[in-house]
């Protein structure tokens, strides 16, 4: 039964982790359509493309930020949760 | 001209200032954790170690960042700069999960002290916006304010 109780915790754990690498497919369709749309901007006026260039760089920063949350959480996920996880239970049980 | 200097003067201005900018918000970020690791009891040179390795990878993660958009911009070719910067978007985000686990899976890292500076670039990123923001704002009522004298 325990080695049942931690395989389904470990499982989960796993699941959580792989679900929470969903978020980051995100940051990277959405920068490249970012710099894409940039690409046409800075074809249409090329005197702008300084501040393109740097509000671009702001943008992107920022919407990688959902995808590195996303990298330490499924991180702690696998290899930090577990170990409390099953201390939890080792100790519910006695 | 050294070669060193050759190579700086070839990477956008931009790109530079940003990291310099960067790099300042992540020495005030980890200075702040370190002393909250000091008020909790839990410092150790692991502590420091693991600020080290990621705070040093997020810069380099936030360079390459840059390096990458003004190469993509510079392209010209909007299909090219979307699929070279979604690509370069899967390797940084690899490079920072070795990093990850180099801190977890190494006992010579502390865990939490590696995860955390990760993320701080992005924090620094985030103050900065709100204060180019902020600048606008202040420049627009400025100019409003000019533009009413006048009147």
């Amino acid at each position: 039964m325990l080695e049942l109780a931690i395989g389904i915790i470990l499982g989960c754990c796993a699941l959580g982790a792989g679900m929470a690498m969903i978020a980051g497919i995100g940051p990277g369709i959405g920068e490249g359509n970012a710099v894409a749309r940039a690409c046409e901007a800075i074809g249409r006026q090329p005197e702008a493309k300084g501040s393109i260039t740097s509000t671009l760089f702001i943008g992107c920063a920022i919407a990688e930020t959902t995808g590195l949350y996303a990298l330490v959480i499924a991180i702690l996920l696998i290899f930090v949760a577990p170990n409390r996880l099953v201390d939890i239970l080792m100790s519910t049980i006695g | 001209m050294c070669k060193r200097c050759n190579i700086l003067k070839k990477i956008d201005k931009t790109v530079i200032v940003e990291t310099k900018f960067i790099g300042a918000w992540m020495l005030i970020f980890s200075a702040l954790m370190q002393a909250v690791f000091l008020i909790i009891g839990k410092w150790d040179y692991t502590v420091l170690l693991g600020n080290l390795l990621s705070g040093v990878a997020g810069i380099i993660s936030f360079f390459v960042l840059g390096l990458t958009i003004v190469k993509a911009v510079s392209s010209g070719d909007a299909e090219y700069a979307k699929k070279f910067m979604s690509a370069s978007t899967a390797g940084r985000t690899f490079f920072l999960f070795i990093v990850a686990l180099l801190g977890v899976l190494l006992p010579c890292f502390n865990t939490i002290a590696t995860l955390i500076p990760i993320i701080f670039p992005r924090l620094g990123l985030l103050i900065r916006s709100f204060m180019v923001k902020r600048m606008d704002k202040n420049s627009k009522s400025g100019d409003n304010g000019e533009v009413d004298k006048v009147e």
